[in-house]
């Protein structure tokens, strides 16, 4: 079932990265130059969160950030791509897993992402992207430590799914 | 609400930002887990041109002293490396792991139609919750600037 109505698919499933990833350092930049600001997605959550919630410290440009997120996501993946639809994503872990596995197991994996980013404040774009690109001492050992980290988690998820994924 | 402005162009630029990933399918936990076993190149590509193309670019905005359009005269942060960073880095990269993707591309990952991105999205709002609730309440220099301007903060 395709949600939106599809346009044709103008846009390949994938789209080289070394057109897409300077585009995205470009939109970084563009971001600096307007704002003077970086465009970190875990900030935009607590913001968001504080919204909602009704408490601390909130931006309300950092709320609209999110939605644009989501809404970029959208406009690209409904309506310039072959349109998936409604589905449930995670297909390799689904193939290697039965679902009453994976539900528990990406929720703590969403714990320790938030977590970690609050801790250690920023996630891959923040630290990874903005902070590293500002030259920021932090930005960079903490990116080197979760790509590191991640590589290793990965190493021992593959061993304990017996080489599944 | 109160600035008009300001929201539409964090909408805009979150849109390009999200955009991006949707076309890069970064969303995918498929394209995150080859990535991270170190199977496909792509993302390594992605992100380091990213921040080979951004580094240049903020270090002549800095060099040149540019003045913003919103916010004054360029100003770049370069905070210390404290234990937390380390800390906070081992467990998001964990995470990052576990559930093939992070806190933007979950959100494309949610628009493109994959449905148990939700669980995803609630377990980051709980991970930020209970750290919250420890009183980690800074942010890195990706994140805010830890002097961001308060008559924007409401």
């Amino acid at each position: 079932m395709t949600i939106g109505i599809a346009l044709g698919a103008i846009l390949p499933q994938q789209v080289s990265w070394y057109i897409l990833g300077p585009i995205l350092g470009a939109v970084t930049i563009g971001f600096f130059r307007v704002m003077n600001q970086p465009l970190g997605a875990s900030g935009a959550y607590v913001h968001t969160k504080n919204l909602v919630l009704r408490t601390g410290h909130k931006t309300t440009w950092r709320v609209w950030y999110f939605v644009g997120l989501a809404m970029g996501g959208f406009i690209v993946t409904q309506f310039l791509q072959d349109s998936q639809g409604f589905r449930k994503g995670f297909d390799a872990f689904r193939n290697a897993a039965p679902l009453w596995l994976v539900i528990p197991t990406i929720f703590f994996g969403g714990i320790l992402i938030g977590y970690g980013a609050k801790l250690g404040g920023g996630c891959t774009s923040g630290h990874g992207i903005c902070g590293t690109a500002q030259r920021s001492k932090s930005s960079i050992a903490a990116t080197i430590t979760f790509m590191t980290s991640a590589v290793v988690t990965t190493g021992l998820v593959r061993l304990i799914s017996g080489g599944k994924l | 609400m109160k600035d008009p402005k300001r929201n539409l162009i964090g909408l805009v630029f979150g849109a390009m930002f999200g955009g991006v990933l949707a076309a890069g399918s970064l969303h995918e936990y498929d394209t995150i887990h080859n990535m991270l076993r170190l199977d496909k190149f792509y993302v390594f590509g992605f992100m380091g041109s990213a921040i080979a193309i951004a580094t240049l670019g903020l270090g002549i905005l800095e060099s040149r002293n540019t003045k913003t359009s919103l916010g004054g005269i360029i100003s770049l942060q370069r905070s210390d490396i404290n234990a937390s960073h380390i800390r906070g880095g081992v467990i998001f990269g964990s995470g990052w792991a576990i559930a093939g993707t992070c806190p933007a591309p979950v959100l494309v990952m949610l628009s493109s139609g994959a449905m148990l991105s939700l669980v995803v999205i609630a377990g980051i709002f709980v991970g930020l919750a209970i750290a919250d609730s420890k009183g980690s309440s800074t942010f890195g220099d990706g994140e805010h600037r830890i002097t961001e301007d308060e008559s924007l903060v409401v």
